[in-house]
Order: structure tokens, then sequence, then C-alpha cells
């Protein structure tokens, strides 16, 4: 059971991440929109999906900050009563199953808001497949790609403008945000480039949130019936006082880290020399 | 045939053999006793030499000429060393060494930000997410050459690191694409 439980956490974990995800990631298109792109990776259509994503996360999660609190108070509760290793207590007894009503109570929240929640994320995603698939994908060769990408301009100007990157493998999800965040926070305008891996990034994004959701949900029901199990022998398990530790850690960013952005070393412009070979 | 006559007859055939070894050697241009690599530190003086090999019948050594000026180069990095790499291509291609385009190729391997392995007709969908994998290889070891082009040869760390940056968002972009465009046909 410990394995299962610890199984749900991770999944509900990286799940949490997802959302706080959903809620960063709107202040990146909504100033990536006024910037009339050339390339139409972010219609009207995508905007307004993304944004009523955003809507469904920011609901779920506010529906999970209460119970948190709820679950915060009573594990308080349960440790200044000097509960641990006093499991025979009726009175500890009696907090035990509150907290597990209260585990019980942020399972079924998830429960509920995620079938929205899935529903908005693939449309999301299917909007910006066609989008990427359009505007990258058919009517670009890999050269004028990375054309796109390394900006109009070949001069070295431009590299104190372009978002920095921001490498998918190996990074927390909380990190990734916190980038977004500040490559809006810092520039004004975005261009072709940056919207393109933008777009490349939510995307990437959706698709793993969409799959994580549908592991949750097929772990949420096993973890629900764990728990009423768990109700009848009022304990309190290490594993149900771990989510509850990691949850609130998410939700309340008590571990937010500002990621430092790997932007290009400042350094005097290469404008010395241009070969004729130069392409 | 008579005894005598087949003596003749050998005697005509060697010798026509050895005029026509002599005129087969009057006819090619000095050759180079050795293709030996450039030697020191100073990129000018192997850059003559190789110039001279390359002309004088090792041609099909400049790969390995190539690789030991960028390591003469190494010695002493500085954004001038562009221009002389740039200059020599240039020759490459008027002495019939290079193509133009092989010449723009290995110059922008080396020295430039933008990746030739990119170079391509069709669109992403078709030509380039079938071979993705094998693409971004390609630019990985293109990004080594860059390092060496750039960074050892060139001390351009700026432009370096543009070409690190591009890298890793065209591997980011290229993953969402490829994705969007869905399975290979």
């Amino acid at each position: 059971m410990k394995t299962a439980m610890t199984r749900d956490w991770i999944a509900t974990q990286r799940f949490l991440g997802q959302l706080l995800s959903g809620c960063l990631l709107l202040p990146v298109v909504a100033a990536a929109s006024p910037t009339a792109p050339t390339i139409k990776l972010f219609p009207t259509t995508v905007l307004e999906e993304i944004k009523h994503t955003g809507n469904v996360a920011a609901e779920m999660e506010t529906g999970l900050q209460a119970v948190i609190g709820q679950l915060d108070e009573q594990q308080k509760l349960y440790l200044d009563s000097k509960c641990e290793g006093n499991e025979g207590d009726p009175g500890c007894e009696r907090i035990a199953r509150q907290l597990g009503k209260s585990y019980l109570e942020m399972l079924n929240v998830m429960a509920d808001r995620l079938p929205e929640m899935e529903t908005a994320v693939n449309a999301t995603s299917s909007s910006l497949e066609k989008r990427i698939r359009m505007e990258l994908g058919q009517k670009k060769t890999s050269w004028t790609l990375q054309e796109l990408l390394i900006g109009e301009e070949s001069g070295s100007s431009v590299a104190s403008s372009q978002p920095s990157l921001r490498g998918r493998s190996g990074m927390r999800l909380s990190d990734r945000f916190s980038q977004y965040y500040q490559l809006v926070a810092r520039s004004g305008g975005k261009t072709n480039s940056s919207l393109a891996v933008i777009a490349s990034d939510i995307y990437l994004d959706m698709q793993e949130t969409s799959s994580l959701i549908a592991r949750t949900r097929e772990e949420i029901s096993r973890a629900t019936l764990m728990e009423q199990l768990n109700q009848s022998f009022g304990t309190i398990t290490p594993e149900m006082q771990e989510v509850v530790a990691g949850v609130k850690a998410i939700l309340f960013g008590e571990e937010q880290d500002v990621m430092p952005m790997a932007i290009p070393p400042a350094g005097p412009a290469d404008s010395a020399y241009e070969s004729a070979l130069q392409m | 045939m008579k005894p005598s006559m087949k003596n003749k007859l050998g005697g005509l055939v060697s010798v026509a053999a050895m005029a026509a070894s002599l005129a087969a050697c009057s006819s090619h241009p000095t050759q180079a006793t050795t293709c030996s690599l450039p030697e020191g530190p100073n990129l000018e003086r192997a850059l003559s030499a190789a110039r001279f090999d390359l002309e004088t019948g090792c041609e099909h050594e400049f790969d390995a000429y190539f690789q030991r000026l960028l390591t003469i180069a190494e010695g002493d990095p500085k954004k001038e060393n562009k221009a002389s790499f740039s200059d020599f291509l240039l020759w490459t291609n008027e002495a019939g060494l290079l193509s133009k385009r092989q010449a723009r190729e290995t110059y922008n391997r080396y020295f430039g930000v933008k990746y030739v392995s990119l170079i391509s007709d069709y669109s992403v969908c078709q030509q380039t997410c079938p071979n993705q994998s094998a693409v971004m290889r390609d630019m990985s070891r293109e990004l080594g050459d860059k390092e060496q082009g750039l960074l050892r040869v060139s001390a351009d760390r700026l432009n370096y690191t543009r070409a690190s940056n591009l890298y890793q968002e065209t591997e980011l972009v290229l993953q969402a694409t490829c994705e969007a465009c869905g399975p290979v046909e």
C-alpha cells in the first residue's frame, strides 16, 4: 500500500506542478499576442482555449488550497497532541480519521475537477498542434525554421533580445514556469522566434499534462479505496503526511527558487568581420 | 618469329615504355615530395605552406590540412583568424579544390552561427521529421566544430553562445513540430 500511495503522490505532485503552470502561462500568451506575428501560432481561438484552461486550473487550485489548509491544521493538532507513537489513544484515533477524511476530500476535489481540466488541456493541445503543424511543420524547411529562430537580423544586437533557453530535460516544472514568467517580465515585445519557442514549450507541456491527468485519474480511484480502508483503522500513514507536505510545497510555493536565466554573455558587437562565405 | 627479330621488337617496346613514362612525368606539375602537414605556431606561414602543398598534389589530404590549420590557429585565438580561414577557403574554390558550395559550407560549419546540417529543400514535416534524430546528431557534431572555430580559434564567445542557444531552441521546436506533424507514413 505504501508503494501505491507513493506512486499516487508522485503522479499527483507532477500534475499539480502542471496545474500551476497553466495559471502562470497565461500572462505569457497575453503578452505575446499584441505583436501581430507574421507566423500565426496564437490566433484568438488558441488564446481563448489557453485562458479557459488557466481558469479551470485556477479553480482547481483554489479548491485544493482550502482542503490543504484544513489538512495542515489537523496535522498540527495531531502532532501537538503528541499522537505519534500513541495511535491507540481514542482522541488520536479521532484526529487521524478526520485527517484521512480531509485527504479523501482532496482526492475528491481532484477527481471532480480533472475531467474538465482534461477536456480543456486536450482542446488547447489540439489547437496548438494544428497551428504548429501548419506554421512550422509545413510552411518551413529546417533551414528557414532556424532562420526564424535566430531572428531576422544576422548581427549580434539581436542576441540580447532573444529569449534564452530553457531546455526541457531534467528541469523542474516550477523552474520552467519561473523562466516563462521572467521571460515575459523582462521583455516587452515578442519576436516570431520567441513565439515559436514558447508555442513549442506550451504544446509539449500540454501533451505531458494530458498524459499526467489520465494517469492521475486512474490512480485517484485506487487511492480513494485505500484511504477508505485506512479510515476503518483510524491511522495516518507517513505517505499521507508526505502527500500533504508535498501538495503544500507546490501550492504555496514554499520551495520556489528562481531559476537563473542562461543569457548570452555580454560582449562587444561582432561587427568586425563578415566573410564573403557567410550564409 | 626469328629470335633476332624478337629481340629487336622487345627492345623497341622497352624504349617506347620508357619514353611514355618520361612524357607522363613531364606533363605533371611539380609534385611536392611528401604531403607533410604544416608545423609551427604561425598561422599565416602554415596557410602558405598548405596552399603550396594542396596545389602540388596533396589535394586528397585537404581535410587533414584543414584540421591542422585549425589546430595551429587554436594556439593564438583571435577574431582575425576568421578572415584568414575565409580567404583560405575562397582560395580553395579558386584553385578548384572545393566547389563554391563546399567552401561556403565548410566556412559556416566552423565559423557561422547557423547550422549547415539544417540545409534542406522540403518542409520540416516531410524532410526533417523522418530523420529527426539523425539531424540532431549532425547538429551536435556541428556544434562541436563551431566550438572549435568560433570559440577556440576565433575567440568569438558571443557567436558561439548564439550557436549553442540556437541548437537548444531548434531541438525544442523540432521536438514539438515533429510531434505535431504526426507519425511518419
